[in-house]
């Protein structure tokens, strides 16, 4: 039994179907995503709602049974639901902490109904360190009875070029401390460990580059951990001998592994190519052979 | 299944009102990676073989109903997702000739995650596309 326990004590792997999204709609369906996911062992899901959900935010009987039958046969977890606070929904002005209720809430709703408890709450910026609306507090305040209700916690995304050591993790730290709650805490994009990076010339035309920045020590995540609901393995390139080439997954999960941190990371694919048919598929296929090497699986 | 273009091949016709063209339309999909609300799109502009339109000389067409560009701003609860052709339609007496036809449409989008200086970067327009239109 306490073996059964220890061993059941480590992450957890799935994907996030932004990677797909050069695929989505054109080849593949959400059929298809998961079927692929099922074929790699990749059992957590994370959705983002505006994209994989059909006649969002209003979908279907038809789709809601669609739903269901799929994460069955392909034995798939809901693990993350994205959403956005869109702060600049309308031009000229920034919506109210009311209307970042409102959009909350009725996210909060889809993603219960769908089997999700940790919601990638993206949250508008106000200046070019990614700092969120200066209202943030004041809205996930009175949004988390409503959490609590349906069960979600929130979590912004620690991405790069923020570091796990800055003021915007400190204040969300605090806020988490100050008010108790187990319904807001923390998602880490592997992104923000990323040390090297690929030459230009390994990107198409239309691939999207992130600019080069400093990064995050790999232990600086420790003391988050009791936070952090999810993680996304964020990845940039698999060599063909499935290592990947900028980022130090190794060290990201032994240390996991160390802190007896059981959450899902979700592979994020974001390097060259990634609208190209297929490729993030045969990366993200990659990027698991890695994983489960890691993972002792 | 859609085209992997965002302007599609299928859709692309002239509008016949009362036995007279007034106008053509052709359907696009999304390129980004999410959908959006109609508030966060920002008015299209498209040549046509030269002839450039836009404002309210353009409309959209999502999910059957139809949008004049300007009430689109406004409209925050209204979702066009990634799997929905958006028809655009173009207001032209005589609509065009059969034949083809140069395309090219520019709109771009917020993404309120991103910093205020780039809050439309990651709209990729212009969108180029060479059509023929049989009638």
């Amino acid at each position: 039994m306490n073996n059964e326990l220890k061993k059941e004590c480590k992450p957890k792997r799935g994907v996030s179907l932004y990677s797909y999204n050069g695929d989505y709609g054109v080849s593949m369906n959400l059929e298809d995503m998961f079927s692929e996911m099922n074929d790699i062992g990749a059992r957590g899901l994370e959705i983002l709602a505006n994209s994989h959900i059909e006649g969002y935010p209003n979908p279907s009987k038809e789709w809601l049974q669609n739903w269901d039958r799929l994460i069955e046969k392909f034995d798939i977890v809901p693990v993350e639901y994205g959403h956005w606070v869109d702060s600049r929904l309308y031009q000229g002005r920034e919506i109210t902490s009311e209307e970042s209720l409102i959009m909350l809430e009725r996210d909060f709703k889809i993603a219960n109904r769908l089997g999700f408890t940790v919601l990638r709450t993206k949250l508008g910026v106000i200046d070019d360190d990614l700092t969120p609306v200066t209202n943030w507090r004041e809205f996930i305040k009175m949004a988390l009875p409503i959490a609590e209700k349906y069960n979600v916690r929130m979590c912004p995304e620690i991405h790069a070029p923020t570091l796990l050591k800055s003021k915007m993790v400190k204040e969300f730290v605090e806020f988490i401390e100050e008010t108790g709650t187990k319904y807001f805490g923390l998602n880490i994009d592997f992104g923000v460990f990323q040390t090297n990076y690929l030459e230009a010339s390994e990107f198409g035309p239309d691939d999207f580059i992130m600019p080069q920045g400093d990064h995050s020590e790999v232990e600086d995540v420790i003391p988050l951990l009791p936070y952090v609901y999810c993680c996304h393995a964020k990845f940039i390139k698999m060599s063909e001998d499935c290592e990947e080439v900028t980022i130090p997954y190794e060290k990201i999960i032994k240390t996991l592994i160390e802190h007896n941190w059981d959450g899902y990371m979700l592979s994020e694919y974001e390097g060259p190519h990634a609208k190209v048919t297929g490729y993030a598929s045969t990366q993200i296929r990659r990027q698991h052979i890695m994983m489960k090497k890691l993972l002792g699986e | 299944m859609l085209e992997k273009e965002c302007i599609q091949s299928r859709g692309f016709r002239n509008v016949v009102n009362q036995g007279k063209n007034t106008g053509f339309q052709f359907n696009i999909r999304s390129l980004y990676y999410r959908g959006l609300w109609l508030s966060q799109l920002r008015p299209a502009t498209i040549t046509v073989d030269g002839e450039t339109f836009s404002g309210n000389q353009i409309t959209w067409t999502i999910n059957d109903i139809t949008y004049e560009q300007e009430e689109m701003l406004t409209l925050g609860n209204v979702h066009w997702g990634l799997l929905e052709p958006a028809t655009l339609t173009v207001r032209k007496e005589g609509g065009l000739k059969p034949g083809s036809h140069d395309i090219e449409l520019t709109y771009q989008y917020s993404s309120s995650y991103f910093p205020p200086s780039m809050d439309t970067l990651l709209s990729s327009a212009p969108y180029n596309r060479t059509l023929i239109l049989v009638q």
